[in-house]
């Protein structure tokens, strides 16, 4: 395991949100800078101050397309850096943001991400792989397989994995950011349309369009910048990792179901916090049985259980461990680079209780989000107030 | 003649492209097997790694029946996806093929089975590795 040295302290100064959606008169950079517009507004910084911006996002529009986007803010000569890391691109991101500003290299760093995800089934190989006539390469089928052995080994009922769609929509309904913003019942998610056996339509994310910001700041350097202090969140760990081999395989999602342990210990050691001081957690539920395996892996549930916990009402906004408190990937969408990104925004949202009267959780004080990718990455952050 | 769908993964055994063994490595200094290219040990990282033959049959992990398939899958729809589990450790993904739906459950003993497919006129004929019911129980 990594030895963590001291570095500097680490704030989110502001966040910035495109809506998530469908939007085919803009094109990728104008969704990207609005979001990088409100959260430099949202931080009180000005945008010549920024040292460096990472820009995660997936599928080609181009080259350097933040070079591109943020160009429309004035050209500064600053290192701009597009990130690809499949669904993880956004936190990739804020990572790599989080240690240029914790290494003492940069002052104030901008993460971004934003994406057009085509529709239809989402693929990990290029078009001209084997995988092709193989059939593989299918993101949701992979999910499946998980959910199929899951449901074998933990004897969740398939009411117990549609009920975490039908939370997510009740999340999402209360949040103007969302790209689905009606909710369902249990017969509903359950009745959609098979995409692959045992996943229905309304458990697989729906795929979008949209954009997200973060403007992280030394904790030494507020002043200086003049960021808003009061309103600003720490970053207590800052956690990437990829694949292991367990015998079985890495390169496929569901020979790994649990691949977000490792780098969940890391971050619980990195920031001297638990499991159990965690007050909300955004996980990636690209897919119902991804929310489940997710919680198990950061320890907030024993193995086997977040069904349970689920149709306990645990993970609802009035439960002990309010998961995916803006609707999720499920409710809000999933546009690839902003994904990671958007769940910074809703954590530092709810740690600053600016979350509207009905979708605030309380007065949290330790939120952690995780975000996964293909190829075997995850992320995982913990921000405290 | 049919082509292997991939050269790293798929031998073919016989001229007309219908026998075939799946290729691997077993790692020298932990034992650890893996599926398809390796240049070191994905368990250990050591270099000592030699070519092996894996197992024709193996164990149903799990499975799923893909009714929307990616783009470009050239062949039926719904297919039968499995996640077949070799006594060696590595999982293989491919289509389960000649086993009615009501009849798949995780753990039931499964073959490779070689199928030529074409993507369209004009597409080599590749020999596909899937799994199917196994004809002979271990």
């Amino acid at each position: 395991m990594t030895q963590f040295r001291p570095g500097r302290e680490v704030m989110v100064a502001g966040v910035g949100l495109h809506p998530f959606g469908r939007f085919p008169s803009k094109d990728l950079a104008a969704l990207a800078l609005e979001a990088v517009v409100a959260a430099l507004k949202d931080a009180e910084v000005r945008w010549k101050d920024i040292p460096v911006a990472y820009f995660g996002h997936v599928y080609y529009h181009g080259m350097s397309v933040g070079e591109t986007a943020l160009g429309k803010l004035g050209l500064t000569g600053i290192p701009i850096i597009n990130v690809e890391n499949a669904c993880s691109s956004g936190s990739t991101a804020f990572w790599q943001a989080y240690w240029g500003v914790a290494s003492g290299v940069f002052d104030l760093a901008l993460a971004f991400g934003a994406e057009k995800v085509p529709r239809g089934p989402v693929t990990v190989t290029a078009e001209d792989s084997p995988e092709r006539y193989i059939g593989g390469d299918h993101m949701m089928a992979g999910y499946a397989l998980r959910m199929r052995r899951y449901m074998e080994d933990t004897g969740a009922p398939a009411s117990a994995l549609a009920q975490v769609s039908v939370k997510a929509r009740q999340n999402g309904a209360l949040n103007p950011y969302a790209h689905r913003k009606e909710t369902h019942t249990l017969e509903q998610v359950l009745g959609s349309r098979l995409i692959s056996d045992p996943l229905t339509l309304f458990q697989c994310c729906p795929t979008s369009e949209g954009a997200a910001a973060a403007v992280l700041c030394a904790a030494d350097s507020m002043d200086r910048y003049g960021v808003a202090k009061e309103r600003a969140v720490r970053v207590t760990a800052a956690v990437l990792r990829s694949g292991s081999y367990n015998g079985r395989g890495s390169d496929h999602s569901a020979f790994s179901p649990y691949r977000t342990e490792p780098a969940a210990l890391e971050a619980y050691e990195m920031s001297g916090l638990g499991p159990e001081d965690v007050d909300l957690v955004q996980v990636h539920d690209a897919a119902t049985i991804g929310e489940l395996q997710q919680l198990e892996s950061l320890h907030l549930v024993p193995f086997g259980q977040a069904w349970q916990a689920t149709v306990e009402g645990r993970t609802a906004l009035s439960g002990d461990i309010p998961t995916n408190t803006d609707g999720g990937l499920l409710a809000m969408g999933h546009p690839f680079g902003a994904t990671g990104i958007r769940m910074i925004h809703e954590t530092v949202t709810q740690l600053r209780q600016e979350a509207g009267p009905r979708r605030q959780v309380g007065n949290p004080k330790v939120g952690l989000a995780q975000c996964s990718g293909a190829g075997d990455v995850t992320t995982v952050h913990i921000l405290t107030k | 003649m049919p082509v292997s769908v991939d050269i790293n993964r798929l031998k073919l055994t016989n001229e007309e492209g219908t026998q075939g063994v799946l290729l691997g490595f077993r790692c020298r200094d932990c034992g650890g097997h893996v599926f398809g290219p390796a240049t070191y040990c994905q368990g250990c990282t050591s270099v000592e790694l030699e070519p092996v033959e894996l197992s024709k049959q193996g164990t149903l992990y799990s499975y799923t029946v893909v009714r929307v398939p990616s783009p470009g899958w050239p062949g039926p729809v719904p297919y039968v996806l499995g996640q077949v589990e070799l006594p060696e450790g590595p999982q293989v993904l491919a289509e389960l093929i000649d086993c009615p739906e009501t009849a798949l459950r995780i753990g039931m003993a499964v073959e490779l089975a070689l199928q030529p497919v074409k993507a369209g006129e004009g597409d080599t004929e590749r020999a596909v590795y899937k799994w199917r019911p196994a004809q002979d129980s271990p």
